[in-house]
């Protein structure tokens, strides 16, 4: 049943790769903070119940409730432009997300052993090499933000791996995205709108010799 | 007991940013300072007892809290004249002292972390209290290196975290259940050496962002260029210190494996770029601080091969960082007169001091010739030391690169920031106080210090440094 | 036998019912379901005109396109049977007789010389290219499924196994259903009822045709959703069902299909011209995350 849901967030990072309207990024962090939620219900049955109740509540509320709010009260504030457009063609991105994927599902199958537990490795890798990619090829602020956020899922998916002997690290990375979504966002994204009244991210150069 | 520490910084720290005014604030920071030099008195004399089992006093963090707690006292007399120079409402200067509270208790933290998790915690808790310190004046260009820095730096963790994660998946399917230091050593003989290998890379890139070298040294630079003085001397000297706790730890951790001669390979390149990154950039800057940053990087590229190299290096490593919080402390202070004096951030405006006041000209002198390791400063025991063990080692090239990237180092610092101490027409706007003769003995006080711990050092101090190597011998 | 009849049965109806169903959803007065035939019927007893610029490729273009799609029919099985033809590896040859069709279309195009004609031709071409990896991605994954590689015996032995199946049909339907208005150059890539030539892909290209080869080009595009309509039925009609009952199944899945065509190409907007290939391109990149499921489910990828 986690493979459904590998399936799924695979589709969904091609659909990030395909979006360019900022609304459907958020929307797609929604999608992908459910795809977690349905991952760690199904794949962390060996912990105390308690836990597992508090893992899938914070995953729901951070991921898919609270972040989400604060990009898009971002985007409101802060009256973002609709389309982002990144600096590779979008045809080339989706070709990229395609060899990706591919690479990382030959990886993974190519380091598997008995002892590691790689189903989750195939897409966790991919995922972050995505979110470095989707970084660098945009070149503004939220969209850099939602990159992190990306990256940030893979690494959740990442924890689920050893979440059944040690749950602290499933909340550890819950954390990160605690971090970035709650107190970067909700505080420095609108002093940025409001101090430089754009988010380029080449207006941010002063501090170069 | 170390819990009780960190609940009542919490509730200081509150209590300042809830109630903003200036005499709580005063009060409550007294009693954090007691309370801070409290419990490095107690590590102290609890030396190696563990304190629920997150935190142990072990000798590197107890050695480098006596660090963190003279520099911090420092700290807040600094900050204190700092912020009565610039007529800041009450609200900036709470949301100052009480992230500068909770940073100190992040370092102390991540100091006597026992868990590789807890020191992860407490280190990002740390890049977080430092940007919000970083943007205190509120300009566009605070912001933007306060952006950045947090940006790069939440990164950075991120990567840190995915190798903290592998090394714990690699763990776990042998059975060992926590991510303690101790239960890591025991652990890391039945690992898959690939997995080590790429967790240990991903973890020094990670915390890379924190000691200031390659590769995710440019924001920490810039960082350190915008920030107020007093919070630049502290990003330059504890907050590098908790990056090499954790560089450190992890070292100790993979110290007997089979990998550790490649860990010593990564190890010497990420140093080596960082020299001769530094002293590439160094040609180029224009602002003081960022002279004084990018130095910062180069003692840190240093400190990187000292602990590759090992044997004596070891030994060498540790005084380096702890002469190099002094020096660089005093130094950023005394730029910070500088500021003050010249109205300027430039170099090009920054001539004659000597003639306008010659007391502060000889501290500088004194602090250039300290942090460029000219004996008699103690840098320069330290790095002696570390190329000694790079001779003895047999590793020539790099002694030699390091040698001659080090002596361009020494040129560019000298030639633009010693003419300016000494010669040179004064500049028309000027402005000139009263010398505040305290703060020139904090000054003196520190490079006298580096002076006295390089030549002479006392019993407790040696036996300190010695018990914080004995586990990677 | 029947394959083929059902096939040209559906073709009949197939273009009328979706013009219907966008009518009724305009709420505009519709017209009769056969109303494609009649056209068709009115267009053999025009005479044709042959411009004086093209040559015989351009006389010759609809017969072989039709005659492609006719042969392409062959293949389709139905229930667990042969179509007329079958070997090994015939799935290869459907797709490239498809594309000999289709070549020989653009070539025509080009051979008017109209500068038109020209930009669609393009289009075209560029379509297909792309649309052409899902089609085989998709196949290749129910191949590799089911361990067969004709079509019939793809078919037959698809649904004995597991629930896994399913899945599989519900990534193949939606990719084939995305390729189907691709390859027949329906909304959102192509919006077959403009009339702007510098937005127009497949219609540009037939500006020129006229009487019998015009009808040809339209017998051979029912024919073609005939064909598509049908492989989609194929992952739906299970071989232990009798002929009735398959025969009313399939009858179900052309109407339904149409109506889905019919409502997508209500609701949907056509694409700028310039996302086209980047729509295309997702749908290989979805093809491939089937196989990637594929390989999983068959432990060809081992996964612990």
């Amino acid at each position: 049943m986690t493979y459904l849901f590998i399936i799924i967030y695979a589709i969904s990072l091609i659909y990030f790769a395909f979006a360019e309207r900022v609304k459907k990024f958020v929307w797609l962090l929604v999608i992908q903070g459910l795809i977690l939620f349905g991952m760690v219900y199904f794949s962390l049955k060996e912990i105390e119940i308690f836990d597992l109740i508090f893992i899938l509540t914070e995953t729901i509320v951070v991921k898919s409730i609270v972040v989400p709010w604060f990009l898009n009260r971002v985007r409101k504030h802060n009256s973002l432009k609709r389309i982002h457009e990144p600096s590779v063609p979008v045809f080339y991105s989706v070709i990229i997300i395609m060899l990706t994927l591919i690479i990382s599902f030959l990886l993974s199958n190519n380091i598997s052993d008995s002892k590691m537990h790689t189903q989750f490795l195939t897409v966790a890798f991919a995922s972050i090499i995505y979110g470095l990619y989707f970084i660098i090829i945009h070149k503004n602020i939220f969209s850099h933000v939602v990159g992190y956020l990306i990256i940030e899922n893979g690494i959740f998916m990442l924890s689920l791996a050893v979440g059944n002997t040690m749950p602290m690290m499933v909340n550890l990375a819950v954390l990160l995205d605690v971090v970035m979504g709650i107190l970067v966002l909700g505080v420095f994204m609108n002093k940025v709108g409001n101090a430089f009244q754009t988010d380029e991210v080449n207006q941010l150069t002063e501090l170069k010799d | 007991m170390y819990l009780l520490f960190i609940i009542l910084s919490i509730v200081i720290s509150l209590s300042i940013f809830l109630f903003k005014k200036k005499n709580v604030t005063t009060i409550l920071s007294m009693v954090f300072l007691a309370s801070l030099v409290f419990t490095s008195s107690y590590a102290y004399l609890n030396i190696n007892k563990t304190d629920n089992i997150f935190f142990r006093y072990d000798s590197l963090g107890v050695l480098l809290s006596f660090v963190l707690t003279i520099l911090s006292l420092t700290t807040f007399y600094f900050s204190r004249n700092y912020l009565k120079k610039f007529d800041y409402n009450s609200r900036n200067v709470s949301i100052y002292y009480a992230a500068l509270i909770m940073l100190i208790t992040a370092l102390l933290s991540a100091y006597f972390s026992n868990n590789i998790a807890v020191l992860w915690v407490s280190i990002e808790a740390t890049s977080l209290f430092v940007s919000i310190l970083v943007f205190f004046d509120r300009s566009k260009v605070a912001l933007e290196a306060s952006w950045k820095y947090l940006f790069v730096s939440s990164i950075g963790i991120a990567v840190a975290f995915v190798g903290i994660l592998l090394l714990s998946i690699s763990a776990s399917n042998n059975g060992f259940t926590d991510l303690s230091f101790e239960t890591l050593i025991n652990a890391v003989g039945n690992i898959d050496t690939l997995w080590l290998k790429i967790s240990i890379l991903l973890i020094i890139t990670g915390f890379s962002v924190k000691l200031s070298v390659f590769p995710l040294y440019a924001v920490a630079v810039d960082a350190k260029t915008i920030a107020p003085s007093p919070i630049s001397a502290l990003m330059s000297t504890v907050l590098v210190n908790a990056g090499f706790v954790a560089i450190f730890r992890t070292y100790t951790v993979i110290a007997h494996t089979e990998i550790v001669a490649w860990a010593q390979n990564v190890l010497f390149i990420v140093g080596l770029f960082s020299i001769f990154i530094a002293s590439i950039q160094l040609l180029r800057v224009k602002r003081l601080k960022r002279t004084f940053a990018f130095s910062t990087m180069e003692h840190m590229g240093i400190v990187a091969i000292g602990l590759a190299v090992g044997g004596i290096g070891y030994y060498a490593v540790i005084l380096h960082i702890v002469l190099h919080s002094f020096v660089k402390a005093g130094l950023f202070y005394q730029i910070n007169q500088i500021h003050t004096t010249f109205k300027s951030k430039w170099i090009d405006n920054f001539s004659g001091y000597f003639k306008i006041n010659p007391l502060a000209g000889i501290t500088m002198l004194i602090g250039l010739i300290c942090i460029t390791a000219i004996p008699p400063s103690g840098l320069f025991v330290s790095e002696f030391l570390i190329f000694k063990a790079l001779f003895l080692g047999h590793r020539y090239i790099i002694a030699i690169a390091a040698l001659i990237l080090l002596t361009v180092i020494m040129y560019v610092i000298l030639t633009k920031i010693f003419l300016g101490v000494l010669y040179g027409n004064v500049p028309d706007k000027i402005e000139t106080h009263k010398p505040n003769y305290l703060e020139h003995i904090i000054q003196i006080g520190f490079f006298g210090l580096v002076m006295y711990l390089g030549i002479n050092p006392p019993e407790f101090f040696i036996d300190l440094i010695n018990n914080s190597i004995a586990i990677l011998n | 036998m029947i394959s083929l009849l059902l096939i040209v049965m559906s073709a009949l109806f197939f273009v009328g019912i979706i013009t219907k169903i966008k009518a009724k959803i305009a709420a505009r007065k519709m017209p009769s379901i056969l109303q494609p035939v009649y056209d068709v019927i009115r267009l053999f007893k025009k005479s044709t005109i042959y411009s004086s610029t093209t040559s015989v490729i351009f006389k010759i273009a609809p017969i072989v396109y039709l005659s492609s799609v006719l042969l392409a029919a062959f293949f389709i099985p139905f229930g667990g049977k042969a179509g007329l033809l079958s070997f090994h590896g015939d799935f290869v040859f459907f797709a490239y007789l498809l594309a000999i069709g289709k070549f020989m279309m653009i070539i025509a195009a080009m051979d008017t010389g109209s500068g038109f004609e020209g930009i669609g031709a393009n289009r075209e071409a560029l379509y297909s290219m792309l649309v052409e990896p899902a089609f085989f991605i998709i196949t290749g994954s129910v191949a590799l499924f089911t361990n067969h590689i004709s079509f019939q015996e793809l078919f037959a032995h698809f649904h004995v196994g597991s629930n896994l199946s399913y899945a599989i049909s519900i990534a193949s339907i939606y990719v084939l259903v995305y390729v189907a208005m691709v390859e027949n150059s329906r909304m959102p890539v192509d919006d077959p009822k403009t009339h702007l030539e510098l937005t127009m892909v497949h219609e540009v290209m037939v500006l020129d045709n006229s009487g019998f080869d015009l009808a040809l080009i339209h017998i051979a595009t029912w024919l073609k959703f005939a064909v598509y309509g049908s492989l989609i039925s194929n992952f739906i009609i299970k071989n232990t069902w009798n002929l009735y009952e398959q025969i009313a199944v399939y009858l179900g899945v052309q109407i339904a299909f149409a109506c889905l065509v019919g409502i997508l190409e209500a609701f949907r907007a056509r694409n700028k011209m310039n996302k086209n290939p980047q729509w295309i391109i997702v749908l290989s990149a979805i093809a491939v995350v089937a196989f990637l499921t594929t390989l999983i489910i068959t432990q060809k990828i081992i996964l612990n």
